[in-house]
């Protein structure tokens, strides 16, 4: 069966004009040269370019980027570390912490957690290698204006005091001289985005970016449901970009070795005569991110769940929010404090300890 | 020349000539000379039943040349059913997978379509020690989740990492490398992955709806127009190659609720049968159960004709891998079965 014109990645009108000059498969195509082109099918030499060039590019029988599962398994486990998250329960349902090279989606209501997490999260992948962190910077996109610097100058601190009472050894003395307040504030390049245009716009432009800074390891988008939830008057719009967003998403978090964090929103979905609370955006983002997290309330507990995973059991874990950050719930203490003011180093340390 | 009648073979009625007549399909030699794949698909009939009857004419009427390649592909067409592992799917599969034909999984998000298709390509891999083809198109896949399935299964290091070798992945997120992808296997690659082990049996594309959907709905519709392509290349991928394809595909609510498959309806006459996988317990966010179902909801093996069933089982995911898998067969349950 030979290959048709229609299926390269060209133009459509392009595919039309090669189709009506008689090209009708690559085959045709192979032997000929741009001026032939030009002159058989009127194309510019622009496109007669752009023709040969995918044409060939597709007989170039480069292995096309496949690899045995042992060699993937290899390379998952050389170098795609997790980030912790600093809730060791949390990392152990996720087998290490958030997967590198994945995206993971964080659903809740507001005042949950999601951002807190997010910002956990964006100073976590910044833990030096011999922490056994990634090391690595982050890009953090903010559609719903709730990033907070003072938030993230606490749990920055909190990540540094940690570290710093786990030094053993000189390569970890090292390696705290340049994990600092300072630093991890200069390796988080922030974006705001105001409208899902803006937010396309942003990925659109992310690969030169990650281009030009590859110890970027972590991507956040909080939210992904704010830009979208609004000015859509035709729902099959919204989903054609959406799917192709979440198709963008998977490709960077491969190619790229980061991990891609997302939140979404809740929304009540009437089913017969129960109304539940359900992640927003629609069932068919469900199918988007490789894992999907739920944090909710459960009482005065904080849980975290999750709820889809290709790779981990669906499970449920309890967590709690400090002024240093997201912790695992403590089990001594009454859960019921909502919003614990202080903490001890000694305690975070242990945590620390129990999280790696 | 002799004018197509209804009833001049088996499977060729009255209906299937009106139909074959519209696209200018009049006479015996019209047919044979004519290309199946297209005519199947102008006329939505399926490939085998139009394949069926060529053969049948050109045997009735030895006056046509058969050419060598249409010889080939006969030898090649004997059937190989292959055994997912998990004896309630293979009940609800009619014994497994068929080699040759487009078996689809739909189901909503965390349903269990990627794990069936894990498990599946384990289960090539180590039990019948054949090569497997993996398209990922959602970046679900890892080779950590395959390996806790094979340590199910084996405690040999050595055959686990055997069994790795034989799966063959492509992490692919556009259509367009999709189709680079198909194509390069149809023109010989596929060979190539068989190097080192057992031939390729099973081509497994997880999820077609991924990459398709990117381009359907609004204005577009240039997606429909690729999504043939892409049917198309898998269409005579396996079947001149003689293997399984296992595709996955999302789903979508009809008005009264319903769960259906998704891609519409010139997606639909594409697989040969369909099974929807769903979540036992009414979802609810945060409901853990690992129980699955799964309903027959398309097969064409009998005749050719499409028969909707409904034949239910249940399946269960287990602790570390879906508990189907371990080889004692005994974790497997199947909870209920009913064909209405
Ligand atoms: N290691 C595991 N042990 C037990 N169960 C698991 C394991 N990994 C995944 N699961 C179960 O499988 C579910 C995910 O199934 P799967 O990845 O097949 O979904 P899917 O149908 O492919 O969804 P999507 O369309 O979103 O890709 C998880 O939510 C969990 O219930
Ligand atoms: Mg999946």
């Amino acid at each position: 069966m030979q290959r048709p014109v229609y299926s390269l990645d060209l133009s459509p009108g392009l595919r039309l004009k090669l189709v009506r000059a008689g090209f009708r498969f690559t085959a045709d195509l192979l032997d000929l040269q741009p001026a032939q082109l030009n002159a058989e099918a009127g194309l510019s030499q622009q496109e007669a370019l752009e023709v040969l060039q995918s044409v060939r590019s597709e007989r170039g029988g480069d292995e096309g980027g496949s690899l045995t599962a042992l060699e993937l398994l290899q390379k998952e486990e050389e170098d795609l570390r997790n980030i912790v998250t600093f809730c060791s329960q949390l990392d152990s349902i996720l087998g290490g912490g958030l997967p590198v090279g994945k995206t993971t989606e964080i659903c809740g209501a507001p005042g949950v957690g999601k951002t807190q997490l997010c910002l956990q999260l964006a100073v976590d992948v910044q833990v030096p290698q011999c922490f056994g962190g990634v090391g690595g910077q982050v890009i953090y996109i903010d559609t719903e204006g709730g990033f907070m610097l003072q938030r993230v100058v606490d749990i920055a601190a909190a990540a540094v005091r940690h570290c710093s009472l786990l030094v053993e050894d000189d390569e970890q003395r090292v390696a705290m001289e340049t994990f600092t307040m300072e630093t991890i504030l200069s390796n988080m390049f922030l974006v705001r985005c105001h409208d899902y245009v803006e937010l396309l716009a942003e990925l659109h432009l992310l690969p030169d970016f990650l281009s030009e800074h590859p110890s970027v390891r972590l991507l956040v988008i909080d939210s992904v449901a704010f830009p979208f939830r609004r000015h859509f008057d035709e729902l099959s719009q919204r989903t054609r970009l959406l799917n192709g967003l979440a198709q963008q998403l998977i490709t960077m978090a491969t190619s790229r070795e980061i991990a891609v964090v997302i939140t979404n929103q809740m929304t009540t979905q009437l089913r017969g005569s129960q109304s539940q609370l359900v992640p927003a955006l629609g069932e068919n983002w469900g199918h988007a991110p490789t894992t999907r997290l739920l944090l909710y309330w459960a009482g005065p507990q904080r849980l975290a769940a999750i709820f889809k995973s290709a790779g981990h059991m669906d499970s449920t874990v309890q967590y709690q929010i400090t002024s240093e950050g997201f912790r695992d719930a403590d089990q001594s203490e009454q859960p019921q404090r909502k919003r614990p003011r202080t903490h001890s180093i000694q305690s975070a340390a242990s945590q620390r300890d129990s999280s790696c | 020349m002799v004018v197509l009648r209804g009833g001049m073979c088996p499977g060729l009625d009255e209906d299937l000539v009106r139909g074959l007549r519209a696209v200018d399909i009049k006479t015996v030699e019209d047919l044979v000379s004519s290309d199946i794949e297209e005519l199947a698909q102008k006329c939505s009939v399926s490939y085998k039943a139009l394949f069926a009857i060529r053969r049948v004419l050109l045997a009735q009427h030895t006056a046509f040349p058969v050419s060598g390649a249409d010889l080939y592909e006969e030898l090649l067409s004997s059937t190989a059913i292959l055994s997912t592992g998990n004896p309630s799917l293979d009940k609800v599969l009619d014994s497994g997978l068929y080699t040759g034909e487009i078996t689809e999984l739909s189901g909503g998000p965390g349903s269990g379509k990627s794990q069936v298709c894990f498990g599946v390509a384990v289960h090539i891999a180590y039990h019948l020690k054949q090569s497997v083809i993996f398209i990922d198109t959602t970046g679900g896949l890892t080779a950590r989740r395959l390996l806790q399935m094979l340590q199910a299964e084996t405690n040999n290091t050595e055959e686990q990492m055997e069994a790795l070798q034989r799966i063959h992945i492509f992490r692919l997120f556009d259509v367009f490398s999709l189709l680079d992808c198909l194509y390069g296997l149809r023109s010989g690659r596929l060979q190539q992955a068989s190097v080192g082990g057992g031939s390729v049996k099973a081509v497994i594309l997880d999820s077609v709806s991924a990459v398709i959907s990117p381009l359907l709905g609004g204005k577009q519709n240039d997606g429909m127009s690729l999504m043939i392509q892409v049917a198309g290349v898998l269409k005579t991928m396996a079947k001149d190659f003689n293997v399984a394809a296992l595709v996955t595909n999302h789903v979508t609510r009809s008005g009264s609720g319903e769960l259906q498959p998704g891609l519409g309806v010139s997606w639909s006459h594409i697989p040969r049968t369909r099974i929807l996988l769903e979540r036992v317990e009414e979802a609810t966010a945060v409901s853990h159960s690992s129980l699955r179902s799964a309903t027959l909801i398309k097969s064409s093996r009998q005749g050719g004709t499409t028969r909707l069933l409904r034949i239910h089982s249940q399946i269960q995911l287990g602790d570390t891998l879906w508990a189907w898998l371990s080889s004692s067969g005994s974790a497997s349950v199947c909870v209920a079965e009913a064909a209405s």
